[in-house]
């Protein structure tokens, strides 16, 4: 029989699913888990869940939302801007800003 | 009774944590060596991952009661590689082959083993040897998954009868070994080692308080310990490993731990790990 395995690494987080494990019942599930899915990653709880009774709907039976590209909704852009990058940006900025005095567009 | 300083033993005092050191570090990792046997071989990959983290875990424990060996002067080498085979002190129950393929035989031991650690390290936990006591709480944190792990396997095979009758064969065949875990590595020193407070309690009375552990719970599933009751030191094997007389497969199996060591020409181990604080 086999046990899908949720990983919670703090108090509070949610439960995501790790892996699973092969055992005949719930007790021994959550013997082997520990050891396959708690030892090497911190951890303050695991589920052991029976995998039949996981309920699934997948794309051949449902359309799902979440198509359109909304990826600019997210503040992503900006990250992991190091130094250099905001001296090009501090630059750029600096370029614009005399190109618009020369052109007295003030 | 008074604490007694690691660093200032008297020669009888020495002696004495050195025999109850042996007997714990070499109990684990003998044991390990032959745990590690089952790599790749147990019977689903998930028993096989269990086992093989019990024996990691006896290694790091052995490890921490041969730091304290390395202490009073000896170095790794000296301890494990280097040292006559005839010279170890461990119990004859870690150091008997398994039955090949029998899962029955590592589930038993496994379980034999693990409640009579669990009772001297309680008998450990208020050392008048500071750094034992200190090291105890560590061991004792893993020990509890090992005894649980055993004690589930044995409810599942006795749970039918063919794994019912094989656990017996085992246990018959095991039990005596396990009785050596009880035994003394000499009789002045031991009485020495419970005088002094190193260990707090008797071999004796460690022994009754395992076996009022493990009689009812194999009852319970249905085993039968093959014991005189009145007697229960009687079905000891000849040798008995404490006192470093130990069955010709312990030769064979040193051999094997120690050959890449000496393949190699090694002269001294290496080391990974700082070796662990006492404060």
């Amino acid at each position: 029989m086999i046990w899908e395995v949720f990983r919670q690494e703090k108090t509070g987080e949610y439960h995501t699913h790790c892996g699973n494990v092969h055992a005949p019942d719930r007790e021994m599930a959550k013997m082997f888990a520990q050891i396959q899915h708690g030892r090497r990653k911190p951890t303050n709880s695991l589920w052991v869940v029976p995998q039949e009774e996981v309920g699934e709907v997948d794309t051949e039976e449902a359309r799902f939302g979440g198509t359109t590209d909304k990826s600019y909704r997210w503040a992503m852009t900006y990250q992991g801007v190091d130094a250099d990058f905001a001296e090009e940006v501090a630059e750029s900025q600096q370029e614009q800003e005399a190109a618009e005095r020369q052109r007295g567009d003030d | 009774m008074t604490a007694l300083d690691p660093d200032d033993l008297s020669g009888d005092e020495r002696t004495a944590v050195e025999h109850l050191l042996y007997r714990l570090a070499d109990d684990e990792l003998v044991l390990a060596e032959r745990y590690t046997e089952w790599q790749v071989t147990a019977p689903t990959l998930e028993s096989d991952l269990a086992l093989a983290n019990i024996a990691q875990d006896e290694l790091g424990h052995a490890r921490l009661w041969y730091d304290l060996l390395q202490d009073l002067g000896y170095s790794e080498s000296e301890l494990i590689y280097e040292r006559d085979p005839g010279e170890f002190r461990h119990a004859t129950l870690a150091e008997v082959p398994f039955e090949e393929g029998d899962w029955a035989d590592a589930v038993v031991r496994g379980y034999l083993y693990d409640v009579a650690e669990n009772c001297r390290l309680e008998a450990l936990e208020n050392s008048a040897h500071p750094r034992i006591a200190n090291r105890v709480s560590k061991v004792r944190g893993e020990e509890e998954y090992h005894r649980e792990h055993a004690r589930n396997w044995l409810e599942r095979l006795a749970g039918d009868e063919d794994g019912r009758r094989r656990l017996q064969t085992a246990l018959d065949r095991l039990f005596p070994h396990a009785l050596t875990l009880f035994e003394p590595t000499d009789e002045t020193v031991e009485d020495d080692i419970v005088g002094m407070g190193i260990r707090r309690r008797g071999l004796d009375d460690l022994r009754e308080e395992w076996l009022a552990t493990v009689e009812p719970f194999l009852e319970s599933v249905g085993l039968r310990l093959p014991m005189d009751p009145d007697d229960p030191a009687d079905r000891l094997p000849d040798a008995v490993g404490r006192d470093r007389s130990h069955t010709d497969d312990w030769f064979d199996l040193h051999d094997e731990m120690t050959h890449t060591y000496r393949e190699l020409g090694r002269t001294e181990t290496t080391r990974i790990m700082d070796k662990p604080t006492d404060e």
